[in-house]
């Protein structure tokens, strides 16, 4: 019994891992075919989710390029650290990696780095220079481009609540800073309260309940990403108050739950698409494995979601179906 | 013969109780003072005090001339006073040597040196057993003298063991005789609690009587009337109450060339070719050293152990239970041996655990009628005469006779037609004992088979119709009513080949 | 302790009969008194500081609902904690039980009462197997449980590709189908049942005095208490251990299962991490209430109220605009306070009374 087990459970081990990750060094023999190694952060993140589908997507059209498959780190540095130091064992032709954070993956990139493996980091950065190329969006930019539109949409002045992410998270830092630079312009515009809801929609909703228990007037929902702001529009909903309120959000992911579908309804009043950069990311790779210069340090803008454009956007980036 | 301990007006109380009232003992060097009493007579908590559980207590207590306060049980180690409790406090998965020096050990551990002076306090009390052995591979005897080892490293001056034959055979409790002869002998005071009478007259030079937390009395030669008579406060009567001549009823229980598999991890012996039977109306006993398959027999018989040949049968027909569960719905019930491990929930109440077993007696749709369970319950509960403040009491709170009948009340709420009992008089009072006794006897004059396995040889011959003697799983003997002897038995007890009479 | 037994007084007074001691009973059915301080000092200090805006309908209700779910688990949880074991998968399960519910309405449109037995069945199988892992192959519940929690994670993170399934659903005309109507019922915020009864809140209630009339009336319910207090004895008193302990798991799992559509209406989508460290929460509840991880001790009636403590101790804190790094700390000693509170020795730990 507990034989057929072992035997049946390594089989299938042997089996994921044949199908699934084909050995570098097998075409290393002709090298017509360049193998590619990518470290996302988190997949269970949409976010990340929607990077990937596009990562995929952008390489295929290079059949000369070969995406192994996409190592998850679940939000552990640790995990993530030998992850990258699998892929420069495997002596992959080039590395992309998503740090979770930045810190504990320096050595890793260096690592990398030292092995003359040429490595993207896409989305956070890491504390050495000894990458070959960084993608990223700016999430300052970001939160000031959200702080504008608040500003806009309040010209008599009015209170925002703010539901931030992860306190500890770079993003959350970047995209906080940039609202109040901007918001500074109206002197009549106050952040009442803010608090931490963690990135998620369920911590959002009791959230925001208790504001509106707590505060007459909100005019305004800042939230760090679409599902906060989502899960704030559904406790104003319910107590009757969503007309009155209005809801910003950032990520703009071009799937059915996400921000764009939320702006298109009329939920959110705007919502920022935070690049994924995974088509720059997948030009960039391709131009460095045929030895072609690329740009050391690419930021990417933003684009703002707005009811007149929600509908295009969608449909621009909705990979549903294309892969 | 110079004082070692004395304590002087020992008084204590508990919420609700006074456990103790005035109470004086003194113990000479090389002395062996029996403390003798019913349980909750106050035997555990005037030890307990001398062995500094509590922090508060009336009273003085002089060791060695002075005056000694004992407030932790640091203090008690520190003034050279241990004590053996009856449930062993060794740790299972470390070493004999480990234990021993628990508690003492240097910061950086010196194995070296703590398994030679192991090997030598093993040595002697003639413990042929490594250092390194883990003590829960070590037989319940040797746990018990490596107790006693573990007192002897402290330079012990007072001993206290509680209840230390309970768990032993007749050979074992030899043996610890032997320990504490030659304990004594270098001037060791060793306190002793039983409840067994007759071993009191082997190893004891006095017996102090306890009652109701009260100091009784005191007696050198040990007259065994007397001594139950200080201790009940009453004339027992007739210890053993059953009468002579069992009637002969017809067949309930035949088990036919049993073989049941050992299991070397936890020492379980196993049975070969046990055949036997069990009338109704009769009581039959079986007798064996510890490990002889006493336990296992009975077990076996309930459906806890699977026999891997044989046969047995109940009424005539074909049982082959495969669970508890199944020996009880065919009217089989197990008082287990061990009560506080195997038999009783103990942080639940005396109902809860009196009606466990029969619970789907009282069932009305899908829920338990508390009604009915409850009148059932108290209808055991007075019967038995189960001294306890209420039904919802919880179970782990009564003393050790009242808990082994509310298990009796258990069974007897599954109106059972065969009774294995498995030691079922260890460690209770003689007043308890007594009524165990009376209502083993009118369980078999009610037709019903008792199968009862127990290491009191007299218990045996007091109560059985037949006993049955078990060695390494097989039975060697089996004595009618008026042929058994204790001699008899313990001849056959150690015997390897069957013994024919 | 040691072998201290302070017996009984003798003689022996008559046995009380059943029907006697009923408040003593069910003041015993409902946990000790002390258990409630911790309720009764988060209200008193909520009604303090806030007043009307703490308590009134709608802000019980908020702060109720936004538990409820976990709560659910709660209850499941407690009877696992009851036969001596620990289920941390709840969460995970509650995560798949959501996206299942979700994706039937997405996918195939289906009808909430239909969508709730699936999702019951979903969780069921496999708390089934938590419990088969534990009783048939010996596993310890910790470790059994732990994995499921990986496994099934996995599966549900698998299903949805990763990405959240809203569960509003539009039709062709703009508007809600009716499927998805029917489903905000579930518990979106400010969607009642009948005129003023919303759901979740309503689920947890049924939910705990049906498995409190489980614990104390029937009896499985006994077997379980006898499961945790002493296996052996239980089996040895003709309890099938095995059987129960595969029964509480499922139970568990099922009642994760239950809970996933409540918590997939509350956000109006199910997110592939729904439901993440949300067993945490449900032992703290268990616990709170005074179930002991030794199993054999607590109350549904507990688990209730450890459940109100933390979710209405979250809302206090909030509506009094407390910051996120203290409500941590709070959150804390609060737990330690509460579960030191319904001590039943409690008054002996402060007199300094030794208890070896």
């Amino acid at each position: 019994m507990k034989k057929t087990i072992t035997i049946a459970l390594c089989a299938l081990l042997a089996a994921a891992c044949a199908s699934k990750a084909p050995a570098p060094s097998a075409s290393s023999g002709e090298k017509k075919k360049f193998v590619v190694g990518y470290s996302q952060s988190n997949n269970a993140e949409p976010y990340r989710a929607q990077l990937n589908l596009q990562l995929q997507h952008f390489l295929k059209k290079y059949p000369d390029i070969e995406l192994l498959p996409i190592a998850d780190a679940k939000q552990s540095s640790a995990t993530q650290v030998s992850q990258v130091q699998n892929f420069i064992t495997q002596k992959v032709d080039a590395l992309i990696v998503s740090p979770t954070e930045p810190a504990p993956l320096t050595a890793a990139v260096q690592q990398a780095c030292d092995a003359k493996i040429p490595v993207i980091v896409l989305d956070r950065t890491v504390n050495t220079d000894c990458y070959t190329a960084f993608i990223g969006g700016d999430n300052v930019l970001i939160g000031r481009k959200a702080g504008e539109e608040a500003v806009r949409l309040l010209p008599d002045g009015g209170n925002i609540v703010e539901l931030r992410g992860i306190m500890s998270n770079q993003p959350q830092i970047d995209r906080d800073k940039g609202f109040r630079e901007a918001v500074a312009a109206n002197p009549k515009i106050k952040i009442i309260a803010d608090r931490e809801g963690k990135w998620v929609k369920e911590q959002a909703t009791p959230i925001m309940q208790q504001w509106l228990a707590q505060h007459d007037q909100i005019d305004l929902v800042y939230g760090h990403n679409d599902p906060m702001a989502l899960g704030a529009y559904l406790a104003a909903q319910a107590a009757g108050k969503a007309d009155k309120i209005k809801f910003i959000g950032i990520d703009g992911l071009a799937i059915p739950d996400g921000g764009i579908r939320a702006v298109q309804l009329g939920q959110l009043s705007a919502t920022f698409i935070y690049p994924t950069g995974a088509q720059e990311a997948a030009d960039t790779v391709n131009k460095i494995l045929h030895g072609r210069q690329v740009e050391k340090k690419q930021v990417l803008g933003t684009t703002q979601v707005t009811k007149d454009n929600a509908a295009e956007l969608y449909k621009q980036f909705d990979l549903s179906g294309q892969n | 013969m110079t004082t070692v301990l004395a304590m002087r007006a020992i008084g204590k109380s508990f919420p609700g109780v006074r456990a103790l009232d005035g109470v004086s003992l003194t113990v000479a060097e090389g002395e062996v003072v029996a403390l003798l009493g019913e349980n909750g007579a106050g035997k555990s908590t005037l030890m307990n005090i001398l062995a500094g559980v509590f922090k508060d207590y009336e009273g003085e207590i002089e060791i060695g001339g002075e005056v000694a306060h004992i407030h932790s049980p640091k203090d008690a180690r520190r003034h050279g006073i241990a004590m053996i409790h009856q449930e062993l406090n060794l740790v299972p998965e470390l070493s004999v040597a480990d234990n021993i020096f628990l508690g003492r050990e240097r910061a950086l551990l010196d194995r070296k040196v703590t398994e030679a002076r192991t090997a030598e306090l093993l040595r002697g009390l003639g413990l042929d057993l490594s250092p390194r052995t883990l003590v829960k591979q070590c037989k319940i005897a040797e746990r018990q003298l490596i107790e006693v080892a573990k007192a002897l490293s402290q330079n012990v001056r007072v001993l206290v063991m509680d209840e230390p034959t309970s768990a032993l055979a007749d050979a074992e409790v030899q043996r610890l005789y032997e320990v504490i002869r030659d304990l004594t002998g270098r001037g060791v005071a060793v306190i002793y609690i039983s409840h067994r009478l007759e071993e009191l007259e082997e190893i004891a030079d006095r017996v102090v009587v306890l009652r109701d937390g009260q100091y009784i009395g005191e007696r050198t030669g040990i007259n065994r009337d007397e001594l139950i008579q200080m201790m009940v406060g009453r004339p027992l009567g007739e210890m053993f109450p059953r009468a002579d001549g069992a009637t002969e009823g017809e067949e309930l229980l035949r088990v036919k060339g049993l073989h049941v598999p050992g299991d070397r991890d936890t020492g379980r012996t196993a049975l070969r070719d046990v055949s036997l039977t069990v009338r109704t109306g009769e009581i039959v006993g079986v007798a064996g050293l510890m490990g002889a398959g006493r336990s296992e027999l009975l077990e076996s018989i309930f459906g806890v152990h699977r026999p891997s040949e044989g046969s047995i049968s109940l009424h005539g027909a074909p049982y082959r239970p495969r669970s508890p569960k199944q020996a009880i719905e065919r009217g089989v019930a197990l008082v287990a041996e061990d009560r506080k491990a195997q038999s009783l929930v103990l942080g639940n109440s005396v109902a809860f655990n009196a009606s466990l077993s029969s619970l789907r007696r009282y069932l009305r749709f899908w829920t338990v009628d508390r009604r009915r369970e409850g009148a059932a319950v108290e209808q055991q509960v007075r019967a038995l005469r189960v001294k306890t403040p209420g039904l919802r009491f919880t179970v782990g709170n009564l003393s050790g006779g009242n808990q082994q009948k509310v298990v009796l009340a258990k069974w007897l709420l599954t109106a059972p037609s065969l009774i294995l009992m498995d030691e079922p008089t260890r460690g209770i009072d003689v007043g308890a004992k007594a009524e165990i006794h009376a209502l083993m006897s009118s369980l078999a004059a009610e037709g019903k088979g008792v199968l009862v396995a127990s290491s009191e040889l007299p218990e045996l011959l007091a109560m059985c119709d037949r006993i049955l003697v078990l060695c390494e799983g097989r039975i060697t003997a089996e004595f009618p009513r008026g042929q058994a002897t204790q001699e008899a038995i313990l001849e056959a007890a150690m015997a390897r080949q069957q013994v024919t009479i | 302790m040691t072998t201290m037994k302070t017996a009984p007084p003798d003689p022996a007074p008559p046995v009380k009969a059943p029907g006697e001691s009923r408040m003593r009973r069910t003041l015993s059915a409902l946990g000790a008194a002390q258990a409630y301080i911790g309720l009764v000092l988060i209200l008193a200090v909520g009604i303090a500081t806030k007043g009307e805006m703490f308590l009134n309908e709608t802000n019980l209700t908020n702060a109720i609902g936004a538990f409820a779910s976990r709560g659910i688990l709660a209850v499941g949880v407690t009877l696992v904690i009851l036969t001596g074991g620990i289920d941390l998968s709840v969460g995970s399960l509650l995560g798949i039980a959501s996206m299942t519910a979700a994706m039937m309405l997405a996918k195939f449109s289906l009808e909430p009462w239909q969508i709730v037995p699936i999702c019951m069945a979903v969780g069921a199988l496999f708390g089934f197997l938590n419990g088969a892992g534990t009783a048939w192959l010996r596993i310890q519940s910790f470790v059994m449980t732990l994995a499921m929690l990986s496994v099934v994670r996995g599966l549900d993170r698998q299903v949805s590709d990763n990405v959240s399934v809203g569960t509003q659903i539009a039709g062709a005309d703009g508007k809600l189908t009716p499927q998805a109507e029917a489903f905000q019922l579930f518990g979106t915020p400010g969607h009642n049942l009948f005129d003023r009864i919303y759901y979740p809140v309503l689920a947890f209630i049924v939910v705990c005095v049906v498995f409190h009339l489980i614990l104390t009336k029937t009896r499985f319910g006994r077997h379980v208490y006898a499961v945790g207090g002493n296996p052996t004895a239980a089996r040895l008193s003709g309890v099938n251990v095995t059987a129960v302990t595969i029964a509480v798991f499922t139970l568990s799992g099922m009642l994760a299962g239950f809970a996933g559509p409540i918590d997939a209406a509350y956000s109006a989508s199910a997110d592939p991490q729904a439901g993440q460290s949300f067993e945490l929460d449900a032992i703290a509840a268990a616990v709170i209430g005074g179930a002991s991880l030794a199993g054999g001790k607590g109350t549904i009636a507990g688990t209730f109220v450890g459940a109100l403590i933390l979710t209405l101790l979250d809302n206090v804190l909030g509506l009094n605009a407390v910051s996120d790094n203290w409500q941590l700390v709070i959150k804390g000693l609060i737990v330690v306070v509460a579960v030191v509170l319904q001590r039943p020795d409690l008054f002996k730990i402060f007199r300094g009374g030794s208890r070896s």
